[in-house]
């Protein structure tokens, strides 16, 4: 791949000290990877497995242990890169006392956008995200799906180039799922870059590009989704509904090379799949890390 | 009005705060260089630097947008929390207050009055400072709402700056309200007869080395002490040359009132070393002396001079309700008793010499005393309007406040809410009594720096063996450690003197409380130093509180 990197990670390690500096969880381990320009990529792991932790890395809220992170081709503690950046909090932590147009008002003003501009960006992202009837009410009345979506408008407000989601669809109703998927599309298409993490497979494997999986703090699998889901040592078929004779006879033409074939393709495991091989993988044999390409634990047994 | 003028050198206290601020950045800069070192080896250097060129470049290039925004957020935030129910606090207050200084007979004088007004703002004022400044920017970054500032193009300076302005404008707020409150519910309790105290005078002092006294052979000497340990007066005696001696700098006809005379202020105090005539006071007379042209003019002159009861001035003034003023006339007949067509001298072409007027006292009975000191004669200017006074007094407090809001804001940069409260509360509200004791400790050290009669440790060793104050103690390496603990403390105190703010700039309820004018200018409360202190905990704070936001993580431990 030759697109550019809009985020480079290398070797970055995380641990969590106490007050006193005692070491209390070693968060990420040595973790290198690379999100290029353009792309929709998921970071996908089982709780505590350092995805909020590598995205406040990568906004420089949390200072690494050890190893460096390029963002926008910037340092992460660089300031002037979040006029670019575009951030959905795990939990919206949002200023409870104030309602949705005051928000925004608000962190318009943080990018030191003028009066005419944040009342433009502020009408249309809250019609956007669906909370015309609610403008005016504090936050801490909110919904949870409700302080979500307020929460993606504030994170979109400077028309950010790179978006990092943090558990995006958490919280929302299905049509608001449906939405948040598409909003993903449509930045993928407007050439913005989306980094996100969800425990939502499915959502992950109809929008992402490229996904990675932390397993306790360490990459396990990064590729691509198309590439990471299909296996290269079987042959799927696809036919029309046949009856139990007809599936026999199948079986001993294909003996003889002979049958009609409507689809023949790589069979595809579903994310699910791959997500809880790998993660029984590695809880079986720690430390192992999968190439790209080489999901885990394929079984050998063909699909029909 | 017991109170010492001195004059303020802005000079001297710019150059020891640069020192101050320039010894604790260096102090800064060697710890920061040392944790750097031990924490990334050889690539501290740059590190360092360059933390400090981003240190340099966030403080420099401000939004006022951005601070703008973070401010609002700020009092938003506060009022959120009800602060505006402190209000109430004040409205009660003062219907006790009315309630508890009504005294019979309507002749409570104003004093109290004004003192309970400025009193009870203050007290009820700094706490909500102190805790909104303290609470609110831990408990922004424990509910994490601060990361989803930070992670837009906001510097951490505007954090701190923002805060620190929020916090001190909706106290501004509170205490406007409260302040036009207070005035009109001063207008309305003081008695009527007590009304005309409502006043602001603006006296003009003599610097304190330009007052001494002649003894009674004439010569420059000390005033008498009359036995009295606490009595800041030096007294005259009666019938001798002893004289107590004012210079005013700078006086001009602008310096007359629309009758064209001079007004002064005085009050003395007699002291009687025999009965004398009991029914009367002690007599005295002012002289204004030329000493160049050998002029010694008296006044009054006529009469065998003024009374000054065996109180100070003001006590005696309200007794009887004379009002202890002098109004000198620019013309004056050259002696005592000389005829109207006798020989004049004018005010300010034969006393005045280069605008220094030199007015001396004299006690006119035999064996009596009388004492002055420096404050206790002054020229009185055209008063102004009571409010005057009164609101400079405000903007006193109102400077106090935004100190407290600032040392808050900065506390909670790298503190947790309660820890902040404690040390800012600590700093504002224990080091003003604080600040007293340790000067006076200071005043043990020897020019040498040693600690005369032995300092704490060695006083708690003497205790706990017995031992007096005279023995020397033994000579071993126990002595000499506690010796060299001693001494080092002493310098903690010393440095301790220069962080702690000097409140006493700011404390002006004593000159509106005694219908005095707020001074701009003077070593004590005045508004010029005030102003200035606050500045210089300002730029010092506000860098303190970026670098502790910038170079920790805000996550919550
Ligand atoms: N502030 C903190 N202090 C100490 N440990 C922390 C802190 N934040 C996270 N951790 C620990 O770091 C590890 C990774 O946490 P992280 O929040 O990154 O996980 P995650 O992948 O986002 O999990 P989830 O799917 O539940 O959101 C966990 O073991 C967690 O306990
Ligand atoms: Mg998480």
């Amino acid at each position: 791949m030759t697109a550019e990197s809009v985020i480079q990670v290398r070797n970055l390690s995380k641990v969590y000290r106490d007050f006193w500096g005692r070491k209390k969880v070693q968060a990420l381990n040595s973790l290198s990877l690379d999100v290029r320009k353009g792309e929709v990529f998921g970071l996908l792991g089982p709780n505590g497995s350092g995805k909020t932790t590598t995205l406040k890395l990568l906004l420089g809220l949390l200072f690494p242990t050890e190893g460096e992170v390029t963002v926008l081709g910037e340092p992460a503690h660089d300031v002037g890169k979040n006029e670019r950046i575009g951030y959905l909090p795990e939990e919206s932590y949002l200023y409870r006392f104030l309602n949705a147009d005051e928000t925004l008002d608000f962190y318009g003003k943080l990018f030191d956008m003028p009066a005419a501009q944040r009342k433009e960006r502020r009408d249309a992202l809250i019609k956007q995200v669906g909370l015309e009837n609610a403008r005016r009410r504090q936050l801490k009345e909110y919904s949870k799906g409700m302080t979500r979506r307020i929460g993606l408008a504030q994170a979109l407000i400077n028309n950010p180039e790179l978006v990092l989601l943090d558990e995006p669809t958490s919280g929302l109703d299905p049509l608001g799922t449906r939405d948040m998927k598409d909003m993903i599309l449509k930045l993928r298409e407007e050439g913005k870059t989306v980094v996100m993490c969800s425990h939502l497979l499915a959502d992950v494997q109809d929008v992402c590009d490229r996904i990675a999986i932390l397993y306790a703090g360490e990459l396990k699998v990064i590729g691509n989704v198309s590439e990471l889901l299909q296996s290269n040592e079987e042959t799927q078929l696809l036919t029309s509904t046949l009856k139990d004779d007809a599936v026999k006879e199948i079986e001993e033409v294909l003996k003889k090379h002979g049958a009609q074939l409507k689809n023949v393709s790589h069979p595809t495991t579903t994310l699910e799949e791959l997500f809880l091989k790998t993660v029984k993988e590695s809880r079986e044999r720690p430390g192992r890390r999968f190439a790209p390409g080489e999901a885990p634990g394929q079984d050998k047994s063909g699909a029909v | 009005m017991d109170y010492e003028s001195q004059p303020y050198h802005v000079t001297a206290a710019l150059v020891e705060w640069l020192l101050v601020i320039g010894a604790a950045a260096l102090i800064a800069l060697f710890v920061g260089g040392v944790v750097a070192l031990f924490l990334a080896g050889r690539r501290a250097p740059a590190l360092v630097f360059a933390a400090l060129k981003r240190g340099f470049s966030d403080l420099t290039s401000l939004s006022v947008r951005r601070i703008g925004a973070l401010a609002r957020l700020t009092i938003q935030e506060s009022l959120s929390r009800r602060t505006l129910l402190v209000l109430f606090v004040f409205v009660s207050l003062f219907a006790a207050g009315n309630l508890f200084l009504q005294s019979p007979g309507q002749d409570m004088p104003a004093k109290p009055f004004v003192s309970f007004v400025m009193t009870s703002i203050r007290w009820v004022l700094i706490p909500v400072a102190l805790l909104l400044s303290c609470w609110g920017l831990p408990a922004d970054i424990k509910s994490r709402s601060l990361h989803t500032v930070v992670t837009k193009p906001v510097h951490r300076s505007e954090i701190v700056i923002g805060r620190m302005l929020g916090y001190s404008l909706l106290t501004s707020f509170i205490l406007f309200v409260v302040a036009l409150l207070g005035l009109i519910w001063i207008q309305r309790v003081v008695p009527e007869r007590s009304k005309p105290q409502l006043t602001a005078r603006v006296p003009v002092y003599c610097d304190l080395e330009d007052f001494f006294f002649l003894d009674r052979n004439g010569q420059t000497g000390k005033g008498l002490n009359v036995g009295d340990m606490w009595e800041h007066r030096g007294f005259i005696e009666g019938q001798t040359k002893s004289r107590a001696v004012w210079i005013f700098e700078g006086v001009d006809e602008s310096y007359l009132n629309d009758e064209g005379e001079l007004r002064m202020e005085y009050s003395f105090e007699a002291f009687r070393s025999h009965k004398g005539r009991i029914d009367e006071g002690v007599r005295f007379r002012l002289h204004l002396v030329n000493e160049e042209k050998g002029l010694d003019v008296p006044y009054p002159q006529r009469g065998a001079g003024l009374e000054v009861q065996e109180f100070s001035g003001e006590r005696a003034a309200r007794k009887d309700q004379e009002k202890p003023i002098i109004d000198i006339p620019r013309e004056l007949s050259r002696t005592v008793g000389l005829d109207e067509d006798g020989s004049k001298v004018d005010l300010f072409d034969d006393l005045v010499e280069d605008g220094k007027l030199r007015i001396e006292l004299s006690c006119e009975d035999d064996g009596q005393y009388i004492g002055a000191a420096n404050t206790d004669l002054f020229i009185r200017l055209a008063d102004k309007p009571f409010a005057v006074g009164y609101f400079k007094a405000i903007f006193g407090l109102w400077l106090m406040v935004v100190l407290v809001c600032i040392i808050g804001t900065t506390a909670s940069c790298f503190l947790k809410g309660p820890v902040a409260t404690l040390l800012t509360f600590g700093l504002v509200i224990l080091g003003h009594p604080m600040r007293s004791y340790m000067e006076n400790q200071l005043q043990q050290l020897d020019e040498k720096g040693r600690v005369l009669g032995g300092g704490m440790l060695e006083a708690c060793y003497r205790l706990v063996t017995q031992m007096n104050v005279q023995s020397p103690l033994p000579e071993n390496d126990a002595t000499r450690v506690i010796q060299y603990l001693d001494t080092h403390i002493f310098n903690g105190l010393k440095i301790a003197e220069f962080i702690i703010p000097n409140f006493k700039h700011f404390d002006m309820t004593v000159f509106v409380a005694n219908g005095f004018d707020v001074p701009w200018m003077d070593a004590g409360a005045a508004i010029v130093p005030a102003i200035l202190t606050v500045l210089g905990y300002l730029i010092p704070c506000v860098i303190l509180g970026y670098f502790s936001l910038q170079l920790r993580e805000l996550e919550a431990k």
